[in-house]
């Protein structure tokens, strides 16, 4: 064949054409293509049946409605619920990513162990549920047999009155301990203050939706404070159909969200909240704008008075007038006086102005004496158990269950006390004093605690001045975590008992924190548990039967669900209430109906299966207005002076002057003035001239700084000026920064005397100048790749002092320094 | 020393000294090898790409490369359509050069993709709308067709020479060369257009946006005119580094000039429509989206000097040097000019590529940096490391520079 | 583009009420965890994360103690055509393999992973960096258990692709597949809303159908309140904003000098 131009042509048409009818090619890269859309690494989720299961979240205090979307057995996905009063529509961040708690075996224990390596290694071995049983039971039995059982001490972290601190409270009871501890909270000091100035053992409620003028001090409202599933709706509420009827100020020493989303922004400097409380206080007496009514009808301690020893009493309008003029708290606050006065005025012209408390997120207790100030700068504007005010509960009428019965051996335990002091003569007014356990632990050469039950808490991470607690930690003979998580402290423990997490467990939500009525959720479970957990409820009845007459006698449920039903007989008799919610009308706009509800179940079993389908009790009615017979206090009114700090100090006073009482409960105010609400300066370890700053821990909505962990999903909403790698951020204004020639972005040693961590700068004008912000809720050192070693956890390096009174930490005022590095 | 394998009359180096000079490119190629395969097993992941820095240094590389391959094309253009004859002797050269340039870009591009076994999809899904799609059917065309044209030039190596039917092949392959230059030339236009106007028609992203002609944004026009350009330059300044390298003079200067006085002309126009462009673009699409010039030039490195840069010692410098015939005659200066064209089109494709991306368009969006992997460099570099190896091997094994004897005249 | 019966029926736009936003990030939460996003070990590397919905977070600019902060939330805009038939939602024009469409009865912007080749010309085009790039293959390690919340409803991505913000189409298609089953044509207001939109704690988002004015995003879209994202580079965003707040409202465009109309 010539190869001519022709032939060419169609050599090269033909040839070109050939290839493409061979199917090989083509076949081929279809295939290789498909591949790539079925990569077999790539997740494919089963399909199934959907449904959804309503329930209650307990992640954290608030207590959310919530919807679990399920594909057959598993659960797919958290959302809101409008049927329930606390957030009628969506939860908080960690709420929504709550799956990624049940779903990370990494994260979990999904089985008891025992420790095989070192403490603290994270070496565990599984056993079985018997042989963990087992172990705690005999640890146990053996404390009693040796006459010792005060040597058991329980840390709780669950709910203050849920069924489960009940129960572990009653077993250590039971066995002769009264060394139950909890982690405190605002509850704590919202407490205290309630029974110093009203006697009221209820919960601190706050009629917020039903305000208009809202003065927060420092209660970081955006930030997770309260229950923050009701607070972010009401929120969406003041901003939306409301807007512009309900006013926010803020007071906060930082541009928190807070802060920049209030109506109004006063900056303080860190930890003078009571002062600015206190002027305000000031102003409304000389300018005669507070509720004279309420004070000459309702309230004690204000005007001069003569007590029955003939002394002449000054009270605390003489308090006010002496000490806190707007002039010398501008001094103390940072905040002009001008502006003090003008705060004061509309807050007093507000029709329904409410003053809130409670630091951040109120996870960590706040000041007492600030939290007393509070409060009585909502009673001099009359706004105590008035709509829109602090509402006045008493408890709850929960079953507590029958008074203990303590055998011999318990009997003898008990009589030896608590080891913290708590509601002894320097610790008057405190439960539990978990920050005394570390000094008392770690000063004797054998500790007198011998065996430590972790339930839902993590002080080695959640509490302030953490250090102390690892090297307790370290000292104590034995410990058990009934955490259903790998969290630090459970890394530390001998004993995993791990209890079922959230969508998996049966659990009582009492009372969301700071809700203006009585509510009761029941959290069902939703899934089968994934794991071989055991709930925690269980587990101690099954231990306390374990231990034999005595104990066991006490505990005469065969598991949880009973105890928890029993629980509700008190309000199944005695508290008209209802069980569902249809979302028609919020319930603080029903509650002035003023007490008539009737209640939608008959008897106990009806009450309990109503709730097991709506999730909730509540009782959305109130006595708005009455104040006659309400105050428990000794003189029956609202105390402006406590009456029962100073019956406390004259008790104590035969033990040595008052002077030497106060001091020792660390109040620094003298004779009438440490019973009345007053500012005390913090004082806290570090020199200021060598630490030159003061360190604010700050909380975030977006990542959980309790006891649970961050869901992983939380860090999509971390900017990377507040996490960068490992590295967190410590805040500070622009000029501080210039002052220590500090640049964006650089890396610097946050000292404290307690110690340091690491940390990056990030300048942000809404920092106070003169102090140093870091956020709380990163710097684990346990879990997985997600939580592990991010950031830094401020609790290492806070050298918390006491904060006056109640005993409890002071952890806001710890001075620390910056190195670069 | 003469070998049956080169060309009649040259004298190329021992097999030896070759191989010693292959080894560096090699090298680079293995680097880039390495990088390749890395990326295409592990992902994306390896390389500083970012969801900010969505195009980076490939495309960075891929654009420069094919606008300084633009010389092939232009080269064919004038040789074969407008009939320079004296463009012959440096036509296999652009043509060789242009080869490179593609296949390299094509390469690496399958190495851009997140998704390359689904390249294809282009093709298959194609959306009409696409700058990109067009610039993807057209620089495959033209790869095509460069392979066509590099062809006869390898067949006209001595030993296949020998075998008739080949060399009737690559003799009839060159008669019909200007079909193909035509059809080259045509596409090139497209793609090279289509690169500008992958930008220009970014309508959100203001500092690479422009209006334009038709569907054609004003970048359309740009990117042809300054690659065809740059890319005879680019051709002359490979022919001088061949010729130091080899110490022989290889391609009459005829042709070099006369390539070197038609860039000196289109980069003037260039310039002056590229001022009339961006005066244009300052002063209706930019404050229509609220901003103001200077307002590009405030973040991170990228400063006003980038302006001065390209357009001035980049631009006006060597279209002044390349305009005065006496000034562009000195060999020194020649080089200086290509050089400094070349820099300024591989800014320019810089700046639109990296620069654009890095802005931020939001305005409390903030600027973000970026640098390169190691693998990111390894896979770019290895397109020059194959270029040596490529152009070598071609001058070493075939009649690149058809005037080599005669300039270069056996010393016996 | 092809016309059918329900071309241009129904656009489907969020209203977000920046007055309200608390800055929570339960929108973003939401739908990583409705959409089956991928979260990697390191999520401060924000180059390379995923986040549908991105919470930018925006300041004031003024010294202590006159700061104050705010927050955008950020999905993808789904933007439109021009109006002039020049162009369509910038990502659309664009894709070289159609693996992005705007569709014309919903409005919806849609990203088929399947057919994504990776190319990233898209995120290049998109002003709001709403596109993500999946540099890694999805991280569910082996034997973690993190899989066993992913929902069938919408596929996890494998690695070289583009992924974005679909306003929770799939459930667009669920509330269709209900009225279907039920005999009819038309989904209600509050039958199709998206994940982030009812995810938000205080409210702060609306979803709906911008065409009907009976829905309350049309409504709210009208307000003097209103304004989107860098409207005037002409993107036509169905992600309309409110905010009373003038250095807010200042930070959602470009302006000249005195450009700006303060609201006050
Ligand atoms: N209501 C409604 N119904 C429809 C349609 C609609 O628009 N609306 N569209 C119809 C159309 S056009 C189609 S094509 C069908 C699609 O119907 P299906 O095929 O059911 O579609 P998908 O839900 O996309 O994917 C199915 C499953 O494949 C999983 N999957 C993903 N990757 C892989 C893999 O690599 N391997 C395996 N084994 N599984 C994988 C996904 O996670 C998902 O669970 O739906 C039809 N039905
Ligand atoms: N994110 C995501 N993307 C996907 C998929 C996925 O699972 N997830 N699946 C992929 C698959 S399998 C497919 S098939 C495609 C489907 O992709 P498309 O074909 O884009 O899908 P649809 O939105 O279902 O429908 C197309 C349009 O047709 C209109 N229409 C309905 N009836 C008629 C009619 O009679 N005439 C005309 N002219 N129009 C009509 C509908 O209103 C709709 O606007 O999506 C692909 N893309
Ligand atoms: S606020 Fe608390 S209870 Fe509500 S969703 Fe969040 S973690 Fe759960
Ligand atoms: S969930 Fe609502 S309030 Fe929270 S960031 Fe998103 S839009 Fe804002
Ligand atoms: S926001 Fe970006 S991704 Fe979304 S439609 Fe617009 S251009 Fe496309
Ligand atoms: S990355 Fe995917 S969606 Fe984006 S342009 Fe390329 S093919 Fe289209
Ligand atoms: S509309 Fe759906 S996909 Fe888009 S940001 Fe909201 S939740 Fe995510």
């Amino acid at each position: 064949m010539e190869l001519n131009r022709r032939n060419f042509i169609k050599f090269l048409v033909g040839g070109v054409a050939g290839i493409h009818v061979t199917p090989l090619p083509w076949k081929l890269t279809d295939d290789s293509a498909i591949w790539t859309q079925n990569w077999p690494w790539v997740p494919v989720p089963p399909e199934g049946a959907f449904a959804t299961e309503s329930t209650v979240c307990t992640l954290c205090p608030g207590g959310c409605g919530i919807e679990v979307r399920k594909v057959d057995e598993r659960t797919v996905k958290i959302e809101g619920r409008t049927d329930y009063p606390v957030n009628p529509g969506g939860p908080c961040p960690v709420g929504m990513g709550g799956l990624q708690l049940l779903c990370n075996e990494d994260i979990r224990f999904t089985r008891p162990m025992k420790r095989v390596g070192p403490r603290g290694s994270g070496d565990f071995k599984d056993i079985t549920w018997d042989e963990a049983m087992e172990a705690l039971r005999g640890r146990l039995a053996g404390l009693r047999e040796q006459g010792r059982p005060e040597a058991l001490v329980a840390i709780d972290g669950s709910p203050r009155g849920s069924t489960q601190a009940l129960l572990l409270e009653r077993l250590l009871m039971s066995m002769g301990s009264s060394n139950y501890t909890r982690i405190p909270s605002a509850e704590d000091t919202f407490w205290m203050a309630g029974i110093l100035m009203q006697g009221n053992e209820g919960p601190m409620a706050f009629d917020l939706e039903n305000a208009d003028f809202i003065l927060s001090f420092g209660s970081g409202l955006l930030e997770g404070w309260g229950a923050p599933g009701r607070v972010l709706n009401a929120w969406g509420m003041w901003r939306g159909e409301q807007k512009g009827k309900t006013r926010i100020v803020q007071v906060d020493s930082r541009a928190s969200n807070t802060a920049s989303k209030a109506d109004r922004w006063v900056a303080v400097k860190p930890g003078t909240e009571a002062a600015l409380a206190l002027g305000l206080a000031h102003v409304l007496v000389t300018k005669n704008l507070y509720d004279r009514a309420f004070v000459r009808d309702h309230a004690f301690g204000f005007e001069p008075w003569e007590s029955s020893d003939g002394k002449r009493r000054a009270g605390f309008k003489a308090l006010l007038l002496e000490k806190y003029a707007p002039s010398k708290v501008s001094r103390m606050t940072g905040v002009p006086a001008a502006e003090i006065e003008r705060l004061a005025t509309d807050f007093a012209r507000a029709r329904a102005p409410l003053a809130l408390c409670g630091k951040g997120k109120g996870d960590l207790n706040g000041s007492l004496y600030e939290t007393m100030a509070v409060l009585a700068l909502n009673a001099l504007v009359g706004g105590i158990n008035r709509r829109g005010g602090v509402l006045v509960h008493d408890k709850l009428p929960l079953d507590p269950f029958a008074a203990v019965e303590a055998d011999a051996i318990a009997s003898a335990g008990l009589r030896k006390g608590r080891l913290d002091g708590a509601g002894s003569a320097t610790f008057p007014f405190a439960q539990s004093l978990v920050n005394r356990l570390p000094e008392l632990v770690l000063k004797s050469r054998s500790t007198p605690v011998d065996t430590v039950l972790v339930l839902a808490a993590n002080p080695l991470y959640t509490l302030p001045g953490s250090g102390a607690y690892r090297r307790m930690f370290e000292k104590v003979p034995f410990i058990v975590s009934f955490s259903p998580y790998r969290d630090e402290t459970a890394m530390m423990a001998d004993l995993i008992l791990p209890d079922h997490v959230f969508l998996e467990k049966l659990q009582d939500v009492v009372w969301p924190s700071g809700l203006q009525y009585p509510l009761v959720g029941l959290s069902r479970p939703v899934i089968e548990p994934l794991y071989r957990t055991r709930h925690a409820g269980d587990v101690l009845i099954g231990l306390a039967k374990g231990l034999g007459e005595g104990v066991a006698d006490n505990f005469p449920w065969e598991n949880f669900e009973e105890a928890l039903k029993e629980r509700f007989k008190g309000i199944a008799e005695g508290a008209p209430g209802l069980t569902s919610f249809d979302g028609s009308t919020p319930p603080w706009e029903t509650m002035a109906s003023g007490g008539d509800i009737r209640a939608d179940y008959e008897s106990l079993d009806d009450l309990w299966e109503k709730m097991q389908s709506g999730g909730l009790w509540f009782r959305p009615a109130h006595a708005y207005g009455v104040r006659n017979g309400l105050f428990k206090t000794p003189t029956g009114r609202f105390e402006f002076f406590s009456t029962q700090i100073e019956l406390a100090l004259e008790e104590q006073s035969q033990h040595g002057g008052t002077d030497e009482v106060l001091a020792r409960m660390g109040v620094s105010a003298r004779g009438d003035e440490a019973c009345m609400p007053h500012f005390e300066e913090a004082s806290s370890g570090g020199d200021p001239a060598h630490y030159p700053l003061i360190l604010v821990p700050y909380e975030m909505i977006n990542l959980a700084s309790g006891w649970i962990p961050s869901p992983p999903f939380l860090f999509k909403t971390i900017f990377d000026n507040q996490l960068l790698k490992q590295d967190s951020f410590v805040e500070l204004n622009p000029e501080t920064a210039a002052k220590l020639n500090l640049r964006q972005g650089q890396r610097v040693m946050v000292e404290s005397p307690a110690g340091r961590i690491q940390a990056r700068v990030s300048l942000f004008e809404g920092a106070a100048p003169g102090a140093a912000y870091l956020p709380l809720g990163l710097g684990h050192t346990a879990y997985d790749e997600f939580l592990k070693d991010k950031g830094a956890n401020p609790n290492e390096i806070i050298e918390p002092a006491r904060d006056p009174l109640s005993g409890l930490p002071a952890w806001w005022n710890t001075r620390v320094r910056l190195r670069r590095i | 020393m003469d070998s049956p394998t080169h060309s009649y009359g040259v004298k190329r180096c021992s097999p030896g000294v070759f191989f010693l000079w292959t080894l560096p490119w090699l090298g680079i190629l293995a680097w880039g090898g390495l990088s390749a395969v890395l990326c295409l097993w592990k992902g994306l992941n390896q390389t500083n790409m970012s969801n900010v820095f969505a195009f980076a240094l490939w495309i960075v590389f891929d654009l420069a490369v094919i606008a300084l391959g633009a010389g092939a094309f232009f080269t064919g253009f004038l040789t074969y359509i407008v009939g320079k004859k004296e463009l012959k002797d440096i036509i296999n050269a652009a043509v060789i050069i242009g080869f490179i340039c593609y296949s390299g870009a094509m390469a690496m591009l399958g190495i851009d993709i997140g998704q390359p076994l689904r390249g294809w999809f282009i093709f298959w899904h194609a959306n009409v709308h696409s700058m990109l799609v067009e610039v993807s059917f057209c620089i495959t065309c033209y790869l095509m067709v460069l392979t066509i044209e590099f062809i006869p030039i390898i067949l006209e190596n001595r030993t296949l020479q020998k075998v008739r039917e080949l060399r009737l092949f690559g003799h009839n392959l060159h008669e019909i060369m200007a079909v193909f230059a035509a059809t080259g030339t045509f596409l090139s236009f497209f793609h090279q257009g289509s690169l500008g106007g992958m930008f220009g028609v970014m309508y959100a992203r203001p500092f690479a946006a422009r209006g334009g002609f038709y569907i054609w944004p004003w970048t359309f026009f740009l990117f042809v005119l300054s690659a065809i350009a740059a890319g005879p330059l680019f051709t002359i300044l490979c022919t001088k580094l061949t010729e130091f390298i080899t110490r022989k003079k290889l391609v009459p200067d005829q042709a070099v000039q006369s390539l070197a006085k038609i860039s000196a002309w289109l980069l003037s126009l260039y310039l002056v429509f590229k001022f009339i462009d961006t005066l244009g673009w300052a002063n209706s699409l930019v404050p229509k989206a609220g901003l103001r010039f200077m307002d590009f030039y405030r973040e991170g490195p990228y400063g006003f000097w980038m302006v001065v840069a390209e357009l001035g010692i980049c631009g006006i410098l060597p279209a002044v040097i390349l305009m005065i015939p006496k000034v562009r005659q000195q060999q020194g200066w020649l080089i200086f000019a290509g050089l400094l064209t070349c820099a300024g089109i591989v800014l320019n494709r810089f700046v639109f590529i990296i620069v654009t991306l890095a802005i931020p368009v939001m305005p409390f969006d903030r600027f973000w940096s970026y640098l390169p992997t190691w693998q990111e460099w390894g896979v770019g570099l290895a397109v020059v490391g194959y270029g040596f190896l490529l152009f070598s091997a071609a001058y070493r094994y075939l009649p690149v520079f058809p005037k080599e004897p005669e300039l270069n005249p056996a010393a016996d | 583009m092809e016309k059918g019966p329900d071309h241009g029926k129904h656009r489907y736009g969020m209203v977000i009420d920046l007055d309200k936003c608390t800055g929570c990030g339960t929108c973003a939460v939401a739908c990583a965890a409705e959409n089956n996003v991928s979260v990697r070990q390191d999520e401060s590397d924000k180059e390379r994360s995923i986040s549908w919905m991105q919470i930018f977070k925006i300041t004031n600019g003024k010294p202590y103690p006159d700061t104050e902060v705010s927050y955008f939330p950020r999905p993808c805009m789904h933007c439109e055509e021009d109006g002039h038939g020049h162009h369509t939602s910038p990502c659309v024009t664009v894709c070289v393999a159609t693996a992005t469409k705007l569709d014309p009865n919903s409005g919806i912007v849609s990203q088929i992973y399947t057919r994504c080749i990776g190319c990233r010309y898209c995120q290049a085009a998109c002003p709001y960096k709403a596109r993500y790039f999946n540099w890694w293959d999805a991280y569910f390690p082996k034997g973690k258990g993190l899989d066993r919340y992913l929902t069938p409803e919408v596929s996890p991505r494998m690695r070289g692709v583009v992924e974005k913000c679909t306003f929770c189409h799939h459930r667009l298609m669920r509330a269709k597949t209900r009225a279907y089953a039920e005999d009819r044509r038309e989904i209600e207001e509050d039958e199709y809303i998206t994940a982030c939109t009812e995810a938000c704690p205080a409210q702060a988002i609306t979803f709906g159908d911008l065409n009907n004015p009976k829905h309350r995003v049309s409504r709210l879209a009208k307000s003097p309140n209103a304004f989107r994202l860098l409207e005037r580079l002409n993107t036509k965003p169905k992600v309309y904003y409110l905010s009373t707040k003038d250095w807010v409202r200042k930070l959602a465009d470009n302006y000249l000098p005195d450009e700006f109309k303060p609201l006050s």
